[in-house]
């Protein structure tokens, strides 16, 4: 990989792109998770008083900071690169001397920034209106850029097989929102019936959920190292995905 | 010295269809070029096996000594590519179209910003750099297309079409610009429609009709005491 700088800027076009559609990116994440905060952690969860030793609101902030960096990282990475190629500019980096090395990782580091800039802005939210943030900062980069690699590499995969911009919510509305949603974002797996709790554990946005969990509170339902071998090995198979298919041309190059 | 461009047997196919076929071609340095051919020839193919947008069935293509696909890196940063449609991306202003454009070429830096400058003053631009490339006019639109290929100050400039849709005064104003570069040292390949446009800039023309090249000649060889136009519809009668 020698073209550093062909690689900085595709990052900063994509950090471009994002900031000019803020209300589409950063603004609706933030205003769910206040809606979340308000109507699940203080309403409902007003009734709930103690979930693994926490309140119900201090339980939910994880949860919901990775519901957000899951459906933001991969909703932006392919709706951006479908968008290329939908119109035709994803063609100034195909004729660019740029690998496909350089141009998956600038997409990916695009991802963890833009993942990194939700989850703070939430994690905010977090020590403001329920007084608790992470205890683990390092766990908590770690998750989230191990997370945003996962998602943004899949964002690739599906922003180069949509045809259309339905075929990208295809992944959102049948699979990423009902595991996230059924992976422990709401809910400690043992408040589930215990045929479901084996069952999460092949979730694996239970896993990403449960080792995120751990830097807010230093517990969980799975040991840790489980939770993270699965999402460093999702990771590295969704990355190596995006390559080989960058890298063959897959409905890139004619 | 290496050619500008080295054809060698090229075939591209699509399943069944080919739409190259076995060509082969040399484009000297500092030569002025054109790819000529009905809609469907297959010049725009061989354009995208040059740049790396297509990918090579048989047969190799080398820029400067650099093949395409073997060394691909050199070979792509010896071109600056203007295509027929319009690709811009619409979240960046026209001067950061330009800018961004070097970066991915690796380029970056305040003599970069004052390149993109100078292309949009010497394309009449400036007054629109901040606006992106949708609030342009249809003309506005070809120049920057022009602006962005030069930005990386390429050995080979591509110009798929670069006069369609536009004026009769724009045109001539083009034509001076690439009259300019070619003298400057530029090779330039150029695939138009205009017959008159290719017999007034190109010193040699191929002429492609179904994938095969059936002429390729010195401009005024080609043309003897005919015009142009009777020469490519004879070529060409399918």
């Amino acid at each position: 990989m020698s073209n550093w700088t062909g690689l900085w800027t595709i990052v900063k076009r994509e950090m471009v792109r994002t900031f000019s559609i803020i209300n589409q990116v950063i603004w609706p994440p933030v205003i769910t998770t206040l809606l979340y905060v308000l109507v699940f952690g203080y309403g409902i969860g007003s009734k709930i008083t103690n979930v693994k030793g926490l309140s119900y609101a201090e339980f939910l902030i994880p949860g919901l900071i990775m519901l957000q960096v899951i459906d933001q990282t991969y909703g932006e990475s392919s709706s951006s690169f479908f968008q290329g190629r939908f119109m035709n500019s994803i063609q100034e980096l195909l004729i660019a001397p740029l690998s496909a090395y350089e141009i998956v990782t600038g997409y990916i580091l695009s991802g963890i920034a833009r993942a990194m800039f939700i989850a703070v802005i939430i994690t905010v939210i977090g020590i403001v209106f329920v007084h608790t943030g992470p205890i683990n900062y390092a766990l908590y980069a770690l998750v989230i850029v191990l997370v945003a690699i996962l998602f943004s590499s899949l964002g690739l995969v599906f922003g180069m097989m949509a045809e259309k911009f339905d075929h990208i919510a295809m992944l959102t509305t049948f699979a990423i929102t009902p595991l996230v949603f059924v992976g422990g974002v709401f809910n400690p797996k043992s408040f589930l019936p215990p045929v479901l709790q084996q069952i999460s554990m092949f979730n694996p946005m239970f896993h990403m959920i449960d080792a995120f969990r751990y830097s807010y509170s230093a517990r969980g339902d799975a040991p840790l190292a489980l939770s993270l071998s699965v999402v460093a090995i999702l990771a590295t198979l969704a990355t190596a995905l995006a390559l080989t298919m960058t890298a063959r041309g897959y409905k890139l190059r004619a | 010295m290496a050619p500008a461009i080295k054809i060698d047997r090229l075939v591209k196919r699509y399943g069944d269809f080919t739409a190259v076929d076995d060509i082969s071609l040399e484009v000297e340095e500092g030569a002025f070029f054109g790819l000529l051919g009905p809609n469907g020839a297959g010049k725009t193919t061989t354009i995208n096996a040059i740049v790396g947008l297509a990918k090579i069935t048989a047969g190799s293509i080398a820029l400067f000594g650099h093949d395409v696909v073997h060394d691909w890196r050199a070979a792509r940063g010896f071109v600056g590519l203007a295509p027929q449609e319009y690709n811009f991306d619409r979240y960046l202003n026209i001067r950061d179209v330009l800018i961004y454009q070097a970066g991915y070429y690796g380029l970056a830096g305040p003599a970069v910003r004052r390149r993109a400058d100078d292309l949009l003053e010497r394309f009449s631009l400036t007054s629109k750099a901040k606006q992106v490339y949708t609030r342009l006019s249809g003309g506005m639109k070809r120049r920057l297309t022009l602006a962005r290929a030069l930005m990386h100050q390429p050995r080979l400039l591509i110009l798929d079409e670069p006069t369609a849709g536009v004026d009769v005064e724009l045109r001539i104003e083009l034509w001076a610009f690439l009259r300019e570069m070619n003298a400057a040292g530029t090779t330039i390949v150029l695939t138009t429609h205009y017959l008159e446009e290719a017999s007034e800039l190109c010193e040699r023309i191929a002429i492609i009709e179904a994938g095969k090249i059936v002429a390729l000649e010195d401009t005024q060889k080609l043309i003897g005491s005919r015009s142009l136009q009777d020469v490519f519809l004879e070529l060409t009668r399918r």
